[in-house]
């Protein structure tokens, strides 16, 4: 593996490793320090050291060991628990309470997440308002910086938005790799679909009481941001569909089947960023000579986004969050990273590089904050 | 008004869950061209329209007589949305759905012109779950004008299903639009489901 990885010029060795590595460390110390680092406080300073390491270190190593999936998922899965940390400690205190009130409602103090986005624009189009009861500009978690993210991400990543952006990914994502080998192997690709009909339904209700259907019903994360006041039968009926969606699929079935199934059986989001595959300028693409159908690329895919018969006709299906997994697992390195246009089995090497800069660079950036936070809270609790 | 939404989502997509093979043909624009599909597929709503604010009118006169009772008017609903709401969930799940299919009896009529105005007289009639919940919702309303809206919007979301059907016609994979009805179907038998539970322990707290 190690020889095929280092003949498709995957694995480089340690100087060109720090080469590739060093633009990502020039821009993270920018981004991070803002070109002047201060020392006045310890806690923070050691944070942010810290939180730049990581960040290269993993980087530099994707690019030594030619292995994707293993180090993005590292950073994925601190990310998902960091924002979680950083926002319910933001919301204990501001408001000491992980949930709100009508009164929070009223005032527009409701942190907002990307997942709003779909059940936003109906009534955008049609009503020139905003549905959610969120800050637009300014404040924690405001409306038009996280849209523009999205946005600016989506374009450029499709659905790779999924794997390298969104801060709840890696909930799932960790979870399904607790267990070495899956429990339940078999699930109908029907059920990929999910995701559609849940964004048809949450759009369209949306648009007609003017809220947010998901985030008032159906959101899974809730469980670990925040959460309605259970004041009344309504309300505890959501805080438990809240758990139970947690519960099942967050954490019971990731571990059961060793795949994401938040992500791919509900999430709407997920549906949206799957659209936007289709304009992507970076793709994955399976060299069909190189490629011996061995199938372990269908059994690792944690997106339910390869099956048997895409393998078989060179095709990698709309569902690919451009995760790494796969391509780490294809022993013939059939299966690569790739920019549309460009035939398959070519440029390999140029395409990952590519990727991997553009993608790794936008989660490092988005999710340096709330990790900075994270380990100055954590300095502050161990000193 | 978002509730009547949700039903009309489940039964446009449960319609095309049980139907979607013997619709299809007829109203896809595969060969014929989109624009007589078009003409074809606002034949088959305006048909539906008609019908549902038909529906609409006698529900309600039908609950004034039936749900005088308040206790009834509280508790029925609730139970009516659990049942409907199972069937629902059953009528996602099931897989002889196909055979089920009302509007089958299409196949034996030969005069083009009435096809999409008879299939959307056996559509809207086709007594599915979902149309069960909104005429229970409908009859319960407190006025005529009420029940109306309950059931436009009803129209409004079983109507999102057929509307992309012209340009379905183009698709190369026809069934990915089913396979999302189907799951939609289930979706909403799910969400019926416990709205009917909550209204049901909300009514029996409350008195």
């Amino acid at each position: 593996m190690d020889k095929v990885l280092e003949s498709a010029g995957m694995k480089k060795s340690f100087g060109r490793s720090l080469l590739y590595t060093l633009p990502m460390f020039l821009i993270t110390f920018m981004f991070m320090t803002g070109g002047k680092p201060n020392f006045s406080d310890p806690a923070s300073a050691l944070a942010m050291m810290t939180a730049f390491l990581l960040v290269n270190v993993l980087y530099f190593f994707m690019h030594y060991t030619g292995k994707t999936d293993r180090y993005r998922a590292v950073l994925f899965i601190i990310f998902a628990l960091s924002l979680s940390y950083t926002l319910i400690h933001n919301m204990l205190e501001v408001r000491k309470s992980m949930s709100f009130s009508q009164a929070d409602i009223l005032e527009c103090k409701i942190p907002f997440c990307h997942l709003v986005i779909p059940m936003m624009i109906l009534p955008a189009a049609f009503t020139k308002s905003i549905i959610f009861p969120g800050s637009i500009i300014g404040g924690f978690a405001n409306i038009s910086s996280m849209v523009l993210l999205w946005l600016v991400a989506t374009v450029v990543l499709g659905r790779g938005f999924c794997s390298w952006g969104c801060f709840y990914g890696g909930w799932d994502d960790g979870f399904s790799r607790i267990r070495k080998k899956p429990v339940i192997k078999k699930i109908s690709e029907l059920w990929r679909w999910m995701p559609f009909a849940v964004l048809i339904m949450v759009a369209l209700t949306s648009a007609l009481a003017l809220m947010p259907t998901y985030c008032s019903w159906i959101c899974p994360f809730k469980a670990v941001t925040e959460f309605e006041q259970v004041t009344s039968v309504e309300s505890a009926t959501k805080a438990g569909i809240f758990l139970s969606l947690f519960g099942g699929l967050v954490i019971a079935l990731p571990v059961m089947t060793r795949k994401r199934t938040q992500c791919s059986f509900l999430c709407p989001m997920g549906a949206v960023n799957t659209l936007s595959n289709k304009i992507t300028p970076f793709t994955l693409k399976i060299d069909k000579q190189a490629c011996t159908e061995c199938l372990k690329c269908v059994e690792v895919c944690p997106l339910y986004a390869l099956t048997p018969e895409d393998v078989k006709a060179g095709k990698v299906s709309l569902f690919c969050s451009r995760c790494g997994k796969c391509v780490d697992a294809c022993s013939k390195r059939a299966i690569h990273y790739g920019i549309r246009g460009i035939p398959a089995g070519t440029m390999k090497n140029f395409s990952r590089n590519l990727f991997l800069f553009v993608s790794f660079l936008f989660m490092a950036i988005f999710s340096a904050g709330s990790i900075i936070s994270t380990f100055q809270g954590l300095f502050k609790f161990i000193f | 008004m978002t509730d009547s939404l949700i039903l009309g989502l489940s039964s446009g997509s449960a319609c095309l869950a049980t139907c979607g093979m013997v619709m299809f043909p007829y109203l896809m624009a595969g060969s014929a061209g989109v624009k007589r599909i078009a003409i074809d597929l606002s034949l088959f709503m305006l048909t539906r329209f008609v019908i549902y604010f038909i529906m609409a009118t006698l529900a309600w006169y039908f609950g004034q007589a039936l749900f005088s009772n308040p206790v009834v008017r509280n508790i029925v609903p609730g139970i009516l949305y659990i049942v409907f709401a199972v069937l629902l969930v059953w009528y996602s799940i099931d897989k002889n759905r196909k055979k089920d299919c009302p509007a089958k009896i299409i196949k034996t009529v030969n005069n083009h012109r009435l096809v999409p105005i008879l299939l959307g007289i056996v559509n809207s009639l086709g007594f599915c779950p979902a149309l069960f919940i909104i005429l229970t919702k409908s009859a319960t309303q407190g006025t005529l004008i009420q029940s109306y809206i309950a059931f436009l919007a009803f129209f409004i979301g079983s109507s999102v299903w057929f509307l992309p059907l012209p340009l379905a016609g183009k698709m190369r994979k026809k069934e990915v639009l089913q396979n999302i009805g189907i799951l939609a179907t289930g979706l909403a038998g799910i969400i019926f489901m416990i709205k009917g539970i909550t209204n049901l322990i909300g009514g029996i707290i409350n008195g």
